[in-house]
């Protein structure tokens, strides 16, 4: 029986307010909030295939509202979709307005008891993370109940339950499994107190998941609970930190392993060193059937995650290789490793001239598991059979990049950056068919200082391919007169190749279609709020966080977005 | 730490819950006629399959649609519609080998595509209810969502009648009857399809090497409609246990391509209030 959360709601803000009123001749009560918008009027564009909803125009909003008085707190955050832009959410449709998440919290000593929605993280995810992706439409909220509790001095413990956030339909609607979670940490710095004289910490902590569906099924015997669990460890010292999180899952036969039955495992080391103008960070991972998700026929992998795996590949920035080629992780398998090195050159020195050099150096890759099918989907069904944090034979992806920042006189600062990807866009965006896309970004950027306060900062950036949609540039410059305008323009050009055809996926030989994506962004800021309007092309393409990512369709239009805190 | 007592039943009851081991996934004795039988009429449940010839993933979702049709039987009708710009129309500009040049898309299946909210593929509804809160369902949750409705009594039973093909004029005429069993507090609308088994044209597949395939068997197509979108009504509120009733249609225009031994018609009874499907029936051109 799936619970209507609108009732909740009212009985939640009835309190809420009554509790306002009453609490109005009292001193230490506070209401905050926030609230954003983005807007998007959408014109007609055959030649980039532009998505045109029926509506013409798309608007969706959230405001979050806040009540605390001494150790309670209750919030909610309404929101509306009327409709929610094109592309939006990444997983299962957002539609109508209503209330989104609601809860009310207290603490009492040393225990902090949440009711109603929350968002919840074990150590790094791997078996539990309830985490909301605004701009991504990402949101598995929890609606239960939530426990944390200090009995001594460095020991957690956390424990949850509850059903997570599926849709939203004038409500947010919930999925169909139940998630029970328990968590322990001890932090021994903080535990022996004035006994531990080091420095140094240890951190350990290990946490405890299950859910539970139904099984209707009528081909397959399903495991209606099904566990999973983690352990980790975290040593710190003024200098160094390394991190391990090992995390098994029993037999999940869901929609996005093929039903299969082998239990799924993960593993994560990774140590960082830093100390002033260098740092240092080596980590690798390996993901083996590590989907879980409360609703084993989840429609698509954006819904109901229960955990998170994190990525190993850096999150660039720039527009070119952060839209056309961003790595999304394989849950299903991957194994990953990643090294990075930064340096200053100090000012003064030969290199660092008169205000000092950085410079970054990243690589990371990710290949398949090293994995044989088993061919026993008439039996026991675990589907593969695998090596241990081996590799396997196919390259997903690979990322070597450079970046090079210095500032060489009193207005101006320079970078520039050099990016060598491997993509395999079968695997990272399911288009099969599709060969490997090898690449080279090349991307310089200025910056330049008129005065105190008003400054433009400019960046070109150079795409060469021969796979995929071929060659892209993207030029552009933004002016920023403080403290409250900001104009920016934009334009992206797939050029495709300097010849008449293209041999496009060095396969047929195309008539190249040589397209603009020009888009220019006006800005006005004051007090809390933020004014933003952008009009012109958006290029179809890939939006990601956190190696999260969903597809963004092409359009041609008029967008606004306004946020505003108080 | 005298609250560490509320945390223990707390970590002993999820441990206690914790993880089912499934050593066996195939149920003993699988396969076959599962659900129907007995004497009474009971109700035949109608899965309405949205796929298209670029959808990647849509053929691990016709695996699914197979074997629950091989396990349910007639108990279980399956109609592919073949939905999505994106999934389904002929690619623009046509490939030089002709590759998904077929445009597979209906009026009926747009508009079921936009009236029901699909916004993924592969994806199914069955018999237009929502199973976890949610009309629109993952191939993963096919078969729960049919086990929880096949095999109910049915509160109609409804067959076709007669199909008449006029092989000169290539049309189709057809007489679909109903009977009431209980008390019918809804009206219940008809709908009647045209489907296509057996249409052999390009799918892409993520699970084959190389994925494009030119021959892939495609089942169930849904071609056209009979009477209209949202069909017509047939069986009013009020109507009583006893109470048949008759509609017939005639010269339906077909196109030359279908291939006649390879088509059937689906009749389906639906709720105008809620759209969910009370019965429905499956009969082929040809025997």
């Amino acid at each position: 029986m799936l619970h209507e959360p609108r009732a909740t709601w009212r009985a939640l803000l009835s309190i809420a307010l009554v509790t306002t009123v009453a609490a109005q001749a009292q001193e230490g009560a506070q209401i905050s909030g926030n609230f954003s918008s983005d807007a998007q009027y959408y014109n007609e564009d055959e030649d980039i295939n532009a998505v045109v909803p029926p509506e013409r125009l798309s608007a969706q909003g959230w405001m979050n509202l806040i009540y605390t008085y001494k150790n309670f707190e209750a919030g909610g955050r309404f929101e509306s979709y009327e409709p929610a832009l094109a592309g939006y959410p990444a997983g299962q449709p957002y539609r109508g307005s209503g209330v989104g998440y609601r809860y009310a919290k207290f603490t009492v000593s040393d225990l902090e008891v949440t009711v109603g929605n929350f968002f919840e993280q074990f150590g790094q995810g791997m078996v539990f993370r309830s985490y909301e992706e605004r701009y991504l439409g990402v949101d598995n909220a929890m609606d239960g109940v939530r426990l944390r509790y200090t009995p001594y001095k460095g020991i957690r413990l956390k424990g949850v339950v509850g059903r997570q956030r599926f849709a939203f339909d004038n409500g947010f609607t919930k999925g169909a499994g139940v998630v029970r979670g328990i968590d322990a940490e001890v932090s021994l710095n903080e535990l022996l107190d004035s006994a531990w004289t080091s420095p140094n910490n240890l951190t350990i902590g290990g946490s405890f998941v299950s859910k539970f569906q139904e099984d209707r099924d009528p081909l397959l015997v399903l495991p209606q609970n099904v566990g999973a669990g983690a352990l980790r460890a975290n040593y710190t010292t003024p200098r160094w930190n390394l991190y391990s999180e090992y995390a098994y899952k029993i037999n999940d036969p869901s929609g996005q392993n093929g039903f299969i039955y082998k239990p799924g495992q993960a593993l994560l080391v990774n140590a960082t060193y830093s100390t002033r103008g260098f740092g240092a960070s080596l980590g690798a991972h390996t993901f083996d059937n590590m989907f879980f998700q409360s609703d084993r026929a989840a429609p698509t992998p954006f819904d109901l995650n229960i955990n998170f795996l994190p990525p190993l590949a850096k999150q660039h920035t720039y527009n070119l290789p952060a839209t056309l080629y961003p790595y999304a992780t394989q849950p299903n398998g991957e194994v990953s490793a990643q090294g990075e090195l930064f340096y200053k050159w100090h000012k003064g020195t030969k290199l660092g001239g008169k205000y000092g050099t950085r410079l970054a150096l990243n690589y990371s890759v990710a290949y398949s598991l090293d994995s044989a099918a088993t061919n026993d989907l008439t039996t026991t069904r675990q589907g593969y059979s695998t090596n241990f944090f081996q590799p396997g034979e196919d390259l997903y992806f690979q990322d070597i990049n450079i970046e090079l920042r210095k500032r060489v006189s009193e207005r101006w600062e320079l970078a520039f950056s050099y990016l060598n990807l491997v993509y395999d866009i079968d695997i990272i965006q399911g288009k099969p068919g599709k060969p490997v896309v090898h690449t080279d970004i090349v991307i310089l950027e200025g910056l330049y200082k008129f005065n105190a306060r008003n400054s433009v900062r400019f960046e070109a950036q150079h795409l060469s391919t021969a796979q995929d949609q071929g060659n892209w540039v993207t030029m552009l410059a933004e002016f920023t007169f403080s403290p409250h305008w900001f104009l920016a323009a934009m334009d992206q050009y797939n050029y495709v190749t300097t010849g008449e055809t293209f041999l496009e996926d060095g396969k047929n030989e195309v008539n190249p279609n040589r397209l603009h994506y020009p888009i220019g962004s006006v800005g006005y800021i004051r007090g809390g709020n933020r004014f933003q309007v952008n009009y012109g092309r958006q290029r179809a393409g890939i939006f990601c966080v956190g190696g999260v990512c969903r597809e963004v369709p092409a359009a041609n239009g008029l967008t606004l977005s306004i946020t505003s805190t108080f | 730490m005298t609250g560490l007592k509320h945390f223990l039943p707390l970590v002993a009851g999820i441990a206690l819950v914790a993880c089912d081991k499934v050593d066996q996934p195939i149920p003993p004795g699988g396969g076959g006629n599962g659900g129907g039988g007995g004497e009474a009429v009971t109700r035949r449940v109608l899965l309405e399959e949205f796929t298209g010839h670029r959808c990647s993933t849509c053929p691990a979702a016709h695996q699914v649609a197979a074997q629950l049709k091989n396990f349910y039987g007639e108990q279980l009708i399956v109609v592919g519609i073949h939905a999505t710009s994106t999934f389904a129309a002929p690619v623009v500009p046509p490939n030089p080998d002709g590759s998904y040049s077929t445009d597979f898309r209906t009026p009926a299946g747009d508009a079921y595509t936009t009236a029901f909210g699909v916004s993924f593929l592969p994806t199914g509804i069955v018999s237009r209810k929502p199973f976890n809160n949610s009309m629109t369902l993952a191939q993963g949750n096919w078969g729960s969502a049919i086990s929880a409705l096949i095999g109910e009594e049915a509160e109609v039973d409804l067959w076709v009648e007669s199909i008449d093909h006029n092989a000169g004029a290539n049309n189709v005429g057809a007489v679909v009857k109903a009977a009431v069993l209980k008390p019918i507090p809804q009206d219940l609308h008809l709908t009647v399809y045209l489907l296509e088994d057996h249409v052999i044209d390009w799918q892409i597949n993520q699970q084959a090497s190389p994925p494009d395939i030119p021959d892939y068997d495609h089942r169930h197509v849904l071609r056209t409609n009979l009477n209209g979108i949202w069909g017509e009504l047939m069986v009013g509120a009020g109507a009583q246990p006893g109470d048949t009733l008759t509609l017939a249609y005639s010269s339906v225009p077909m196109d030359p391509q279908w291939n006649v031994a390879n088509c059937s018609l689906v009749a389906y009874l639906y709720r105008v209030d809620g759209n969910e499907v009370m019965q429905a029936v499956e009969r082929k051109f040809q025997p």
